[in-house]
């Protein structure tokens, strides 16, 4: 301890707090002071009748009823339960990430759990076994935090000071997923059980395949921007590797492929493979939309990530690839091991802002016949004579789901960079 | 502190390499032989005909003005840059173009850079680890043993969990030294390990060089620590616009320097 100095002065009152931030941002000077009033009033209309319109004259009745239009498209009833599954098992994740990384992923479980007990007790249509599915989410991601050991057995060094509680020794016996490979091997094997519960396999019982054009509404936005970022995230990779690449040929066609693919709108892609492509295919080949669809999307998006893996690649000093040289790495394993890694880690802002994009372009799909979101909610307005005045409602609301899946993908985005200190050395 | 001391008195040396050592400077064999080297950038003359050979075991301190080649040059001992011109032999090896000779090259030369260049997405053991591993197929039990011998002789093994922004310049810099000799160099190059460092940290650091060239390493530094050239140098050289003006031992250079330049350079430093 040093001596301790006479007690530092106070800043004036009139810079801190409350009145110091108001004369700072708001009321610095006459202009500001005018400008501040004149945005104040636009705004408070502007609030005040949009509050009115939503709370008394809009028709809600359109949402509620054809909510399951919107989040599963034309899905097959007696699959709803398969659906929920797939909750259950993303809320095991959840609850693992949560355990492992208590300071980004906590909120995300505990706003996923909230989502899921508002749907579940919210008085509306709804069989009691789907509720009770959607409910036992709750203790799922609490199964997932239990099955997750404390970070400091996972990991070792900065994540340990993040760690979250300790729990008795009893359930830390069980903490089956007690080490990073586990928890990707688990997340690896949960993501074939999603797609294996929503497309079903012929021949089992209770897992009658589903035609992939019945899938729609949310879940086929959300589905085809998942597999869209995570299948072209190793492509992207291979791409980038192959731009950086000292072979000749293998740069010049990683170039022409990824400059091809950027100069091209999604839509013109999503055309040719529908209309264009098909001719090129045997007779017998008949590949579904859905699965086009998703190709192209993953195909597109690997033409970006290329790009952002280069990027991030390139801001690696070359002292680190230097350092590695000395101590005799080989070329291959200076990448994969130092420069591919650190590059990585660059470019988590950049992987979260492409899904975000990626997933407002999946609506793009109605322009090959697919009942997205989007395309969902103009069919339901205007197929139905009941609804046809409700369109600003059902917009509203489809907004409002883009805008919350995107807000808060941003928000974990954030987060992961402090945790990971991307940004500093 | 307790890691400021941690350079330790007693150090072991292999028996074979103690012999070596125990014969004087000229009676032992060159490491490090280089004749009439040369390099360009563009057509910029960064290293202009040198010839040096350092004998096992043999400290020898490189300094001169900033841009005068003294990095190129050592930077061309394990061909981080490579040299247009005139010959390069490490102990024995010819530096070729063969893929072969590069690795068995790089196997026997370490190297410690100004900004340490630490991998920062792994902890201060994976750092230490991963060429042994990697490089030599160590199994991963002894590649840590030796880590933490390693860490042990640099004054720090209670960092070996924590990532390198953790630590300070001089821990990070230990952490670079004990790297570089995991993979039991016969050689070290250092490139002015001590530049990027604050003062009260640059003590740390050469005191673990101080204690490496105690067991004999061959060690060539790029440096303008003047007190360590002086106390722990055999033979010191000058280089100045990309040749190496002056070579000989300490006393000779800050005493009585054959080379104006040398005179006029320590002059305007000391």
């Amino acid at each position: 301890m040093t001596a301790r100095a006479a007690p530092a002065p106070l800043p004036p009152a009139t810079t801190v707090g409350l009145q110091g931030w108001l004369r700072q941002n708001l009321f610095g000077s006459w202009g500001n002071s005018v400008v501040t009033v004149v945005v104040a009033v636009v705004l408070a209309w502007f609030l005040v009748n949009l509050g009115s319109w939503v709370l008394v004259e809009a028709d809600w009745t359109v949402i509620i009823s054809r909510a399951p239009l919107y989040i599963v498209g034309l899905y097959p009833y007696e699959g709803y339960w398969r659906l929920c599954v797939c909750l259950l098992l993303i809320s095991v994740l959840l609850g693992m990430s949560w355990r492992a990384w208590p300071g980004p992923a906590r909120r995300f479980a505990f706003a996923f759990g909230a989502v899921m007990l508002f749907v579940g007790v919210f008085p509306h249509e709804m069989a009691p076994e789907h509720r009770a599915l959607l409910l036992l989410n709750l203790p799922f991601i609490g199964l997932g935090y239990v099955l997750t050991p404390r970070p400091a057995e996972a990991h070792s060094g900065r994540l340990e000071a993040m760690a979250g509680g300790a729990l008795p020794p009893a359930l830390e016996r069980v903490a089956i997923f007690s080490t990073p490979r586990r928890m990707v091997i688990a997340a690896f094997v949960a993501l074939v059980l999603i797609m294996i519960l929503i497309l079903g396999i012929a021949g089992v019982p209770g897992l009658d395949p589903v035609n992939p054009q019945d899938l729609g509404g949310l879940m086929i936005n959300l589905l085809l921007a998942f597999f869209g970022i995570v299948c072209s995230l190793p492509i992207g990779i291979g791409l980038a590797l192959g731009r950086r690449s000292s072979l000749p040929i293998l740069k010049v066609a990683c170039v022409i492929f990824i400059e091809v693919i950027r100069g091209v709108p999604l839509i013109t892609l999503l055309f040719m493979s529908r209309h264009i492509l098909p001719l090129t295919f045997p007779e017998e080949l008949n590949i579904d939309r859905v699965y086009l669809a998703g190709i192209t999307i993953t195909i597109f998006s690997s033409a970006y990530m290329a790009e952002n893996v280069r990027g991030g690649m390139a801001a690696v000093q070359t002292g680190q690839t230097e350092a590695a040289q000395a101590l005799g790495l080989r070329g291959w394993q200076t990448t994969l091991l130092i420069t591919l890694p650190q590059g990585l880690r660059n470019i988590i802002p950049a992987i979260v802002g492409q899904f975000i994009s990626l997933f407002k372009d999946t609506s793009l799909v109605y322009f090959i016949g697919m009942l997205d979101l989007v395309e969902m909610g103009r069919v339901s307005v205007q197929g139905n004579q009941e609804f046809i005045d409700n369109g600003r409602e059902v917009y509203l609301f489809i907004a409002l789901v883009f805008w919350v899946f995107c807000f808060s993908m941003s928000f974990i985005s954030r987060r992961i960079e402090g945790a990971l200190g991307v940004g500093r050395r | 502190m307790a890691e400021s001391n941690g350079v330790q008195a007693a150090v072991d040396i292999p028996a074979d390499k103690a012999e070596i050592l125990a014969r004087p400077l000229e009676e032992r064999d060159d490491i490090v032989v280089c004749e009439n080297v040369h390099k360009w950038f563009g057509d910029f003359c960064a290293v202009r005909d040198v010839s040096m050979r350092v004998k096992r075991g043999e400290v020898v301190v490189i300094f001169g003005p900033s841009g005068s080649g003294k990095s190129t040059f050592i930077r061309m001992i394990n061909r981080l840059e490579e040299h247009q011109q005139g010959r390069i032999v490490i102990d024995g090896i010819e530096m070729t173009n063969d893929v072969r000779n590069l690795d068995a090259i790089r196997r026997e030369v370490g190297m410690v850079f100004q900004q340490f260049n630490l991998f920062p997405h792994i902890t201060v053991l994976g750092n230490i680890t991963l060429a042994p591993q990697r490089v030599r197929h160590l199994p991963r039990s002894d590649a840590e043993a030796l880590a933490m011998r390693l860490l042990e002789r640099v004054g720090i093994p209670e960092q070996a969990q924590k990532y390198p922004a953790e630590l300070s310049g001089g821990q990070q810099q230990r952490v670079a030294i004990a790297r570089a000799l995991a993979m039991q160099p016969q050689i070290m190059l250092f490139d002015e390990p001590t530049s990027a460092l604050d003062p009260e940290m640059i003590k740390e650091v050469l005191d673990a060089m101080r204690e490496l060239a105690a067991t004999g390493m061959t060690m060539l530094c790029v440096t303008h620590e003047m007190g360590f050239a002086r106390e722990v140098a055999d033979r010191m050289a000058f280089f100045d616009e990309g040749a190496l003006v002056e070579l000989g031992p300490p006393d000779q250079i800050f005493n009585n320097p054959q080379e104006d330049r040398t005179k006029l350079f320590l002059d305007q430093i000391l």
